[in-house]
């Protein structure tokens, strides 16, 4: 034990004079405030180096206890130092960067950060057991929301502002031959090796520059850093990502990197599929569990050079540095040249060590092994590291405990081919032995890109486009030196308290009571307790939760395990995650008039339609009395040619379509192979082995897919092109008793008189002057009706045309709402609406339809049984007897004794009939037309209805035949 | 998520694909004109679920809108076969 | 097999008591004292025999065990799981509770679930922390409205507290939804559910075996099956990594294996695997009091009590037993919380992870006897199933106990397949957290 001389600093600020390493830009000054406090740092500090230059030591307070906390890691990791910045919670201040203007608060603490009143529970704190929230709060039940409320006051966060903020945030794709995850200098040199290899590389670093812990060493480090960034720099294969973080791997090399602090977005997510990943992740530094290792002053030993040597900070007055390790003397080292007491140097690997560190509001004095007390502000421990193995767990290799080296190792012989292992992850060296060991690896992780490139290029496919070049055949394996670790001493706690996990106030004691009362494995103890599950996501507490548990429990590490890391390496904002907005709207050409004439927009699917221009019951009255029009353009629509179409449709639909003559439609369900009612629509025959069929528009793109399965997988044999032309053509269906003058105004070549061109037939012709138009007369309105596809580009011209043309007829737009109106009175079902998930053929009114005596078609079996069950539900009209009640859609028909027999699928008030008209399922014993049934109002009432006949208006069908 | 080697197409992520289920002789149509409703129903509702090799249909609804069997490890997700649906390529 | 229903004549592993002595007079006496808590479930050596054998050491298995022994008398029941207890698909949830199903079955079902739940933190002496916070599901159709619509009059009919509000109501209670007209999937209303809410689903767990184990009951960790013997169509018992138990009533209750299970007794499952992932983010200060739910936008949120937003999806779009979760999942749910929260933007997700779901043909469960004689299921819960654990546990220790299914569960057997009498949950279940 080494007990230096008292030596007092004259540095009253604790800035530090020029450092070789600094990163500060001296000669500028921000302004920032503190808790509204102005406060000055420089360009290159971190708001927590800013902070602490300006002599603040306490900043945050605990979650449970509100104990005061500084600086420990003084990194991305550093648990005490979560701060609000303007409207953005949980910023990590010793990791963000210093900017002009910085509103930083402290999170979580009332009223304020010198005097918290919660700090109370510290009092109370052996009361408040791990889990004592699941412990008490029992009785009496009525009493627990309250207890909740009060429960959620203590979470330990920032605020999120209502209001979205309006930064942009971005995403880019990128296929590099190697990702190197890690920039420090097994990393820069794997990268520079696979790009002189010919390999495409991106190299990501947390950090904001590369260099790893090069940058806060001594003038070898400092020389080493320059000549490894100059070689970066020079390899333009090199993409250098910093301040970014590969944030998982998942199968097949698909990574996320998080880049953050670049112009013009707030982060930018770039999804990588990268041919190898080189992990070279470095060392964390491992807090120590001892009694008061939380009191604000107990820094690690990283922290310490980091807040010395990037930043010129004086991180305390007098200090005891505990080491087992050379970095923990070189820390000690840092301190004693730029002024720091060094009071005491405590050597583990000499069987030294400390008991506790005392103070209030942070260290006063550290009492040693043997009982010695040195009054110190500074307490550093250089204690161990721990791998950070996340994207090696996740490509398949669980670490395991070496206790010679007193952590868990990757074994890179676990890993699969594409994913390799660099530097301080695998093994401690000298720089020259890391940077060796980073060359080799970046080699080989080329050669290995190399062989997956040609495997990915080896795959047979149908197309023969030229491809790109395939790199030379395998050189042998690359071989990588072995990096030999020295032995370190297992020092994870001293056993006299502290915490285990400061994000989340657990501490040691904790931890062993949960293990004694069988919470004790991993997983379970983590749970329990909640340590290791805060925003360090256990990269500090993890290992020794496990030496806790380990030493309880009397098992070894190994033998104990480790938990599970899981995704993300870093947290991702939600913005990068999402990108910019992008859900696709689909629009039909007609959209621009529609707008223009007060159409009021309805979300159908992908689709944005005209739900109505105003009125939509004058619009049913329009197409009833006069002419009206629709935008149809939505409807799928699937141009069929080839020699074997019948036998398509016959095996598709229930109905026949052998006898299908050319120029004629027919309308056709189909059911899918359980007999559940899939979709509809009609089919037309334009020549010999040319069809259109359409379907509902919801359904287009699952029967395109049902269609392409038949065909491809069951008859590869039959001839039959299918193309999807939904949005090759633009659909107006025109309706309405002067619908025949209106096109015939517009339409050459076809005489539409019903002799020649009669209900259900289709014809092809030119409509305004636009060629090759598809004109189906058909009638989901019940009216006389055209339903005109045309090629899209022409859609708007033929619309506006059809609305001047008709002007005098008076025709009227009308959109989705006065046609739900409309086929509701004609009876017509909307599958999806009038049908469920589980309506079989039988049970949707289409008993007519369903042809049985066909050899075959899809759900024929369950269909065939269904009609033998019998006892189905039935699709029935309803008519409200009171005739002004309009019962909501899902109203519940009601039994006898109050029983759910059925509910109401469709109902509306029949502009037509001046009355509530409704369609229905029904349980058969109900279905009797005439019988009248109880419908549930959702306001409470009963309604009394009358089964009829589905259809409402023009059952004979007369009009829609002239 | 993994790449899909796609016959047609070559490798692809498995994004721009649409898993279809079991495929080959297991899950087979029975005969409609004489299955009984116990084979109909295995055939609509039992299928493997196995951890391990699988042998599975799979479409690529974003690319070449193709259908195609796949083997798969079903922990892995290494596909260590593709054949694309009626034969060639 | 068990002729009476109070269990007469069975062996017992210990005396059959209720766990008592969680309380806050015990905090404090236990803060003063210093004293250790009793151990929550102790350890036993594996016996060679146990009268029922349960596989699955997740909220179904462990609360079948509770009520095997409390409401049944048989105590002499062991639960084997192969990793540590609540490892599976109860420790990986969204912990999301609500009763406002479609069907009348299953709106009786769960609603006897969430009044298992309500009085359950008192009945295991264990505080399972089960929020009532009231459960959102959003429409932005008037598709999902009409379901919407049809879910409430339903539930009303079966007394079940649901209603169909409208967007300024909605906004009222999430004042950081958008319900503006002008986004792509405007809010039109929701189903609001006000019973419904979140619980702590480890603390249901560990409350089910504390009490299980005062029962008597042994849980046996780390204890993997690897066969089960069947001799004439009976199980005679389970072989295990820890050697064999002869037994002639076996539970299967795994989830994501549930099918790997029953291929060992020989039965065939109509269930696929699916991964069902779930993302939590840093904690921010509590601004989201309900459970929100958005079919259309596949996703599903709630803030905890410390203050993390926990989301979830809709099962993977292809059948896996992998649990490595996919960025896939992540982008899209981020999406689409930020479609309907976009102050969110800032949020940072913490982790992400994926639990295995067994998935039936009608988004239905599994439940009762098979063909092999004592092999009984409780699977094919898909992504429902921690909701359902207490009312699981009580019915299938009723139908062991009477050898018959109870009532409760007569729509859920296995035999509904082949029978094609399938459970109408599909339409309402596709995204029904």
């Amino acid at each position: 034990m080494t007990i230096l001389p008292i030596t007092r600093s004259t540095a009253t600020s604790g800035r530090l004079g020029p450092q070789p390493g600094e990163v500060i830009d001296r000669h500028r000054t921000l302004d920032f405030t503190w808790n509204g406090r102005v406060l000055q740092g420089h360009p290159g500090d971190t708001l927590a180096s800013a902070l602490t230059a300006a002599g603040e030591r306490v900043l945050s307070r605990s979650y449970k206890y509100h104990r005061p906390r500084g600086l420990s890691t003084a990194s991305y990791l550093d648990p005490g130092a979560l701060f609000q910045v303007g409207d953005e919670p949980n910023v990590r201040g010793a990791h963000r960067l210093l900017r002009e203007g910085d509103d930083v608060r402290s999170q979580n603490t009332w009223p304020s950060l010198a005097f918290d009143l919660k700090a109370v529970n510290g009092l109370a704190g052996r009361f408040l057991a791990p889990g004592f929230y699941y412990k008490t709060f029992i009785k009496p039940e009525r009493l627990w929301p309250s207890y909740e409320k009060v429960l959620r006051t203590f979470v330990h966060a920032g605020e999120i502002s209502p209001v979205p903020g309006t930064e942009v945030y971005d995403k880019r794709y990128a296929h590099p031959d190697v990702v190197v995850a890690g920039g420090g200098p097994a990393g820069m040199a794997a990268a520079v090796a696979a790009a002189r290899a010919g390999a495409s590389v991106l190299l990501v670093e947390e950090e904001h520059q590369l260099g790893g812990h090069l940058r806060w060493g001594g003038s070898a480090e400092l020389a080493a850093l320059r000549e490894l960034t100059a070689a970066v720099a020079a390899e333009p294969g090199i993409e250098v990502m910093t301040d970014s973080v590969a944030g998982a791997r998942f199968d097949d090399n698909w990574i996320p990197i998080v880049q953050r602090s670049l112009p013009g977005v707030a982060e930018r997510l770039v999804k990588a599929r990268a041919k190898t990943l080189v992990v070279a992740a470095g060392l964390i530094e491992r807090p120590y569990v001892f009694a008061g290792n939380d009191l604000p002053g107990v820094l690690l030993s990283t922290g310490v050079r980091r807040l010395v040597n990037l930043h010129a900070v004086r991180p305390g007055q007098r200090a005891v540095v505990l080491t087992a390790n050379p970095d923990g003397d070189a820390a000690a080292a840092d301190l004693a040249r730029v002024g720091v007491d060094v009071a005491a140097v405590i050597d583990a690997r000499r069987g030294e060590g400390i008991v506790a560190a005392h103070g209030r509001g942070g260290v006063q004095s550290v009492e040693l092994t043997g009982g010695r007390r040195v009054e110190a502000d500074l307490l550093v421990t250089a204690v161990g590291w721990t791998a950070p193995t996340s994207l090696l767990n996740q490509s398949g290799d669980d670490p395991v405990y070496d206790p010679r080296t007193a952590r868990f190792r990757p074994d890179p012989a676990r890993l699969p081919d594409n994913v390799l292992a660099a530097g301080g992850i695998v093994g401690e060296g000298s720089t020259d032995e890391l940077v060796a060991h980073g060359d080799a690896t970046g080699r080989e992780a080329a050669r290995r890109a190399a062989r997956v490139a040609r495997r990915l290029a080896a795959v047979p496919t149908a197309v023969t486009t030229p491809r790109p070049p395939v790199p030379q055949p395998d050189a042998a394996p690359v071989v990588v030196p072995e990096l030999v670790t020295p032995d370190h001493p297992e020092l994870f706690t001293n056993g006299t308290g502290g915490f285990v996990d400061q994000c989340e106030d657990v501490g040691l004691k904790e931890l062993r009571t949960a293990i004694r009362e069988g919470y004790d494995s991993v997983e379970l103890l983590k749970r329990y307790t909640t340590a290791t599950m805060g925003p360090t996501q256990g990269k500090l507490e993890t290992v020794n939760m496990v030496a806790v548990l380990a030493q309880a429990t009397g098992r070894t590490m190994a033998e104990t395990g480790t938990t599970t890391w899981r995704p993300m390496y870093a947290p991702v904002t939600l913005g990068a995650l999402a990108g910019r907005p992008s859900e696709p709207v689909r629009y039909s050409p007609m959209q621009p008039w529609h707008e223009r004439h007060g159409a009021v927009p309805l979300v159908a699917g992908q689709w944005i339609r005209p739900e109505h221009y105003g009125d939509p019951a004058a619009e049913v009255t329009a197409v009833r009395t006069r002419v009206g029009i629709i935008d149809v353009t939505p409807i799928g629509k699937l141009d069929l040619r080839g020699p074997d179409i019948p036998k398509l449709l016959e095996l598709l639909y229930v109905n026949k379509w052998q006898r299908l003559a050319v120029g004629r439609v027919r309308y056709g369900v189909m059911c899918a192979e359980d007999g559940v009612v899939l979709d509809d629509g009609v089919t037309g025959r334009l020549g010999e082995d040319h069809y259109l069929c359409s379907t509902t528009s919801s359904g287009a793109a699952t029967v395109w897919e049902w269609v392409e399965n038949w065909l491809q997988t069951a008859h590869p044999e039959w001839q039959v092109h299918v193309t999807p032309v939904t949005t090759a053509y633009a659909s107006i269906n025109v309706a309405g008793p002067h619908s025949r003058e209106l096109v015939g105004r517009l339409v050459e070549g076809l005489d539409l008189a019903s002799e020649a061109f009669g209900y259900m037939n289709v014809r092809s012709a030119t409509v305004a002057g636009v060629a090759d138009c598809v004109l189906w007369r058909i009638g989901f309105t019940g009216e006389l009706s055209y339903e005109i596809h045309v090629p899209a580009a022409y859609g708007l011209h033929v619309w506006e045309r059809l609305m001047a043309a008709g002007e005098d007829l008076g025709v009227t737009p009308f959109g989705v709402e006065a046609q739900r109106i409309l086929r509701l009175e004609k009876g017509h079902a909307i599958v999806g609406q009038d049908t469920d998930g589980l309506t079989q053929g039988f049970s949707a009114g289409l008993g007519d339809l369903i042809k049985l005596d066909k050899p075959d078609f899809a759900g024929k079996p369950e269909l065939a049984w269904q009609h033998e069950r019998g006892g189905h539900p039935r699709l029935v009209g309803l008519r409200p007897v009171d005739p002004t009640i309009v019962p909501p859609e899902a109203s519940q028909i009601l039994d006898r004794d109050g029983s759910i027999a059925g509910r109401i699928t469709s109902s509306r008030m029949s502009p037509t009939l001046g009355r509530a008209i409704c369609l229905g399922q029904l349980e058969p014993d109900l279905a009797e037309i005439g019988t009248r049934v109880t419908v549930r109002h959702p306001d409470g009432r009963d309604v009394v209805a009358e089964v009829t006949d589905p259809v409402h208006v023009d059952p004979e069908g007369a009009r829609q035949r002239v | 998520m993994m790449l899909l080697p796609c016959p047609w197409c070559g490798p692809r992520s498995a994004t721009e694909f649409r898993f279809c289920g079991e495929a080959g002789e297991a899950g087979a149509r029975p005969d409609p004109a004489t299955a009984t409703p116990e084979q109909w129903r295995r055939y609509l509702y039992l299928h493997a679920n196995p951890r391990g090799w699988s042998t599975e249909s799979w479409y690529h609804g974003s690319g070449c809108r193709r259908y195609f069997t796949a083997e798969r490890h079903t922990l892995t997700n290494e596909v260590r076969s593709t054949t694309a649906a009626g034969g060639a390529p | 097999m068990f002729a009476t229903s109070n269990g007469n004549g069975h062996r017992r592993n210990g005396n059959g008591t209720r766990p008592r002595g969680y309380s806050a007079w015990d905090l404090v006496r236990h803060g003063i004292t210093g004293s250790d808590w009793p151990r929550a479930w102790r350890e036993h050596d594996l016996r060679d025999h146990y009268d029922v054998v349960i596989i699955g050491g997740g909220v179904h298995g462990l609360a079948a065990a509770h009520y095997l022994a409390q409401n049944h008398g048989i105590t002499d029941v062991a639960v084997l799981d192969r990793s540590w207890i609540g490892g599976g698909g109860s420790g990986r949830n969204t912990s999301i509770l609500r009763s406002n199903y479609l069907t009348p079955d299953g709106v009786r079902f769960y609603d006897r679930s969430v009044k298992l739940y309500e009085h359950l933190a008192a009945d295991l002496n264990f505080n399972v922390m089960f929020s009532q916070r009231g459960h959102l599901t959003l429409a932005h159709n008037d598709a999902s409205l009409r379901t919407m619509r049809w879910r409430t009059e339903v539930n009303k009919l079966q007394g079940v507290d649901s209603e169909v509000i409208d967007a300024d109501e909605v906004k009222k209670l999430v004042p950081y939804l958008d319900t503006s007209s002008d986004t792509r999937y405007p809010i039109l209303g929701a189903l609001y559910h006000p019973p419904g809410g979140i619980v702590r689903h480890d603390a249901v767990v560990w409350g089910y075996a504390r009490a299980a184990d005062a029962h008597g009951v042994h849980i046996h960790q780390k204890t993997e099956v690897t066969g089960i013997d069947v001799e004439r169509g009976r199980v005679t018992g389970v072989q295990t990594s820890r050697g064999r138990i002869a037994t002639g009533t076996v539970l299967n209750a795994t989830a994501g294996w549930s099918s790997l299970i029953s291929d060992m007794a020989g039965v065939a499952m109509p269930v696929q695997t699916f991964p069902l992932q779930a993302a939590v983010t840093e904690p921010v200060k509590p601004f989201l009091d309900t459970v929100v739910v958005s079919g259309t936008l596949h996703v599903y949120v709630s803030q905890t009590d410390r203050g993390e937003l926990v989301f979830g999806a809709s099962v993977d779009p292809f059948a896996s037993y992998s649990i490595r979760g996919s960025l896939e999942f992540s982008e899209g749910i981020a999406g689409h919380v930020l479609e309907l929260m976009p102050a969110l933007s800032r949020m940072r997700l913490l982790r992400q992870w994926a639990g295995l779901c067994d998935m039936t043909p009608d988004y239905s469960p599994i439940m009762g006897p098979t063909e092999v004689e004592g092999f009984y299921v409780d699977v094919g819960w898909g992504t429902y199933g921690f909701k359902a654990g207490p009312v699981s546990g009580e019915a299938m220790a009723d139908c062991i106990a009477a050898g018959r299914p109870p009532e409760i569960i007569s729509a859920f057997g296995l035999d509904r397949f082949l029978a094609g009498r399938l459970v109408g949950e599909k339409g309402a279940a596709a995204v029904g957290h």
